[in-house]
């Protein structure tokens, strides 16, 4: 009696396991590597957030295989960026990578990629010539160079002629120093000033200082997220000068989601980014709904969350191009190239040379119902670094 | 000749203000380190906590900024009661290494901690209207949050160097400083006197968090971030000279200040230039009086 019953229950898990296995669907696996601990930890967050809602919107089924993403925490050193890139592709068989926040991650990674023929996308990683470090990299962020230009034009389009720069003396703000400079000078102005400030600066005033001796009419911010941007900013604010003269941020210091940060001085900043949160399109607007209803009214879209959706669609496109066949990492990259769509961030195309063209904003921070937002002032489009 | 007036006007006084914020901050290091002989590298986990404190007692709690400040360099000082009887007890007789791990563990634990309770993210610390206004002196316009800064810290560090100078608790202290066990055989209760010591210069750590935090942002790294500079002014001082923190933390506020506003992409050298120059020329501390040996 016992053992018939037992016979019976080892077919009945034996044909439960058959049956389960057949009907489970085929797979695919997504490596996403990010910020998830240290110092970068929101950025990270907002990669879960922007990935969230494009499963949310899609579905997370690509030709007829289930996206499965494994996330790995990167923690800011491209050390581990490297080895966990490795392991994603010897381990678990990842078809694609995508995250990886810093442009030292990207540029460790890198290698990686070349020699395990695994494309790679990066979702806000911002230095140039990326692209040039391996055969597989896919640009989901943006070139900070075009951020600079952008804020440029913006400058001499106000009517602007005498410039002052101040940007953390690190790659990225040197880029867009030299961008800003280039595209300035070429249309007519004259720097008064340039700043390269250490990023281990902790009081800023000293800096609003010297942008106010210099009397420019515009002056071009490029400081880090967080502390180092709230501090630059409200120094400046405390100073006086965000009424006075045009102050233009090129570096994602004050994005809507991070606006709470700052008291009322900044009312006034200027900004260009390749995103913003207040943009009018039905795909965005659903985007700010959704994540203000699932995470909280501070979980605004920022260029993390929405590099995060718009590299997943890139990524999706590389596997759906795939379909029904071996995937192979040349085919899966040659057919982005070209690609057109409607980005999050508005109409992007992915360029021969894996870099994107996108638009551009000028945003204002201003009260709206008594709510600081960086309000929409003017669109630069199809901006190419 | 009005620009380089000005210039100077600026440095002297946001190099104050930021000074006298650091020198609260270590004050409270110097006196520990130099009457317990415990490397504290947690100092600056309490000067977070306090800032943490007090901005949440305004944010949430709307209490005003002054009050806020007071209550929660209180709250730290009896709280770090209760982690000086709980950790530090173990360390006065424990060597160098142990002291360091212990207390940078501490550090770690209350990064965690507040990131756990705040979020990775700037807590931001808003200033209260009366002192966000600027006032123009004349010569150079300052923002009066910064003149608030340097009256107040005036005040406590002269009511210290009153309560150090004058008083049998600072004899106390200062005779605990300079030969603990002899000071223990005249009768003075030191265990008691390290437990006091250690609140004082806990509580003066958040304060200087606290009252600082509209100039040194908060954020959950904040007990390394300004763990440097705080330890510089501590090289600098000497051991337990608690007169000559004030002097040093004031020229490395200006040092660091003019470093910024005249050679601004080389300041972030400035402040360890001035480390190294000074190790050299005086090794025991700036302002401190050679003994005889």
């Amino acid at each position: 009696m016992t053992r018939a019953l037992r016979e019976a229950a080892w077919t009945l898990v034996l044909s439960g396991m058959l049956t389960s296995g057949s009907i489970a669907q085929e797979t695919i696996k997504v490596g996403i590597i990010g910020e998830f601990t240290g110092s970068f930890a929101t950025s990270g967050e907002s990669y879960r957030q922007g990935i969230d809602a494009y499963f949310a919107k899609n579905g997370d089924v690509v030709a007829g295989k289930k996206l499965e993403l494994i996330y790995r925490d990167a923690a800011g050193k491209p050390g581990d960026a490297a080895r966990l890139a490795e392991e994603l592709v010897v381990n678990e068989g990842v078809k694609v990578i995508g995250g990886l926040t810093l442009s030292s991650e990207v540029a460790a990674v890198a290698p990686v990629m070349t020699d395990a023929k695994t494309p790679f996308t990066s979702f806000s990683a911002a230095a140039p010539g990326l692209a040039a470090k391996s055969p597989y990299f896919v640009r989901a962020g943006q070139d900070v160079r075009a951020s600079g230009q952008a804020a440029a034009r913006s400058a001499l389009k106000n009517g602007k002629r005498h410039a002052y720069t101040a940007v953390s003396d690190y790659v990225a703000g040197q880029q867009a120093e030299e961008a800003f400079t280039a595209e300035f000078k070429a249309g007519g102005g004259e720097i008064v000033g340039q700043d390269r400030i250490p990023l281990s600066t902790v009081d800023y005033a000293p800096y609003a200082e010297r942008i106010a001796n210099a009397n420019p009419d515009v002056v071009q911010i490029f400081v880090p997220t967080g502390a180092p941007a709230v501090s630059m900013l409200q120094a400046i604010g405390a100073r006086g000068l965000m009424k006075k003269i045009m102050v233009i941020g090129t570096g994602a210091e004050a994005e809507d989601n991070d606006l709470h940060l700052f008291n009322d001085s900044i009312d006034g900043y200027y900004s260009v980014m390749y995103m913003t949160a207040q943009l009018d399109t039905p795909l965005n607007k659903w985007f700010r709904e959704y994540l203000v209803g699932k995470f909280g009214a501070e979980a605004l879209p920022n260029p993390h969350s929405v590099g995060a959706y718009d590299g997943m669609t890139i990524i999706a496109r590389m596997i759906e191009s795939q379909a029904g066949k071996q995937f192979d990492a040349d085919a899966a990259v040659a057919s982005v190239l070209g690609y057109s769509f409607e980005g999050l961030r508005g109409p992007m195309k992915i360029n021969d040379d894996r870099e994107l063209t996108q638009n551009y904003y000028l945003r204002q921070v201003q009260k709206v119902d008594g709510r600081l937002e960086n309000v929409l002032l003017e669109t630069f489009p199809n901006i190419k670094p | 000749m009005l620009g380089e007036m000005s210039s100077i006007a600026f440095i002297i006084l946001y190099g104050v203000s930021y000074g006298l914020v650091l020198a609260l901050i270590a004050i409270g290091l110097v006196v520990t380190m130099g009457l317990m002989r415990v490397t504290n590298l947690a100092h600056g986990a309490f000067a977070a906590i306090g800032g943490y404190l007090s901005t949440g007692l305004m944010v949430k709690g709307g209490m005003p900024f002054p009050l806020a400040v007071l209550a929660a360099s209180l709250v730290v000082a009896l709280f770090s009661i209760a982690v000086e009887r709980a950790f530090y007890v173990y360390l006065y007789t424990a060597p160098e290494l142990e002291q360091v791990l212990l207390t940078i563990g501490l550090d770690f634990i209350a990064i965690g901690a507040l990131t756990f309770f705040y979020g990775p993210n700037v807590y931001p610390t808003p200033l209260p209207f009366y002192l966000a206004a600027n006032v123009d002196l004349g010569i150079q316009s300052i923002q009066l949050y910064r003149l608030a800064v340097v009256a107040v810290s005036l005040l406590i560090i002269a009511a210290l160097w009153y309560m150090f100078d004058r008083t049998t608790l600072g004899a106390q202290i200062r005779a605990a400083v300079d030969n603990r066990t002899m000071a223990q055989s005249t009768g003075i209760n030191v265990s008691r006197l390290f437990s006091l010591v250690f609140a004082l210069g806990s509580g003066l750590a958040a304060l200087g968090g606290a009252l600082g935090a509209p100039m040194l942002p908060l954020e959950p790294l904040y007990p390394f971030k300004y763990l440097i500079l705080v330890l510089i002014v501590v090289a600098l001082s000497g051991f337990g000279n608690v007169k000559s923190v004030v002097g040093v933390a004031l020229l490395v506020g200006i040092v660091e200040t003019a470093g910024r506003l005249l050679f601004p992409s080389l300041s972030g050298f400035m402040i360890y230039l001035l480390l190294i120059v000074l190790m050299i020329w005086r090794r025991d501390g700036l302002f401190v009086t050679r003994r005889a040996q």
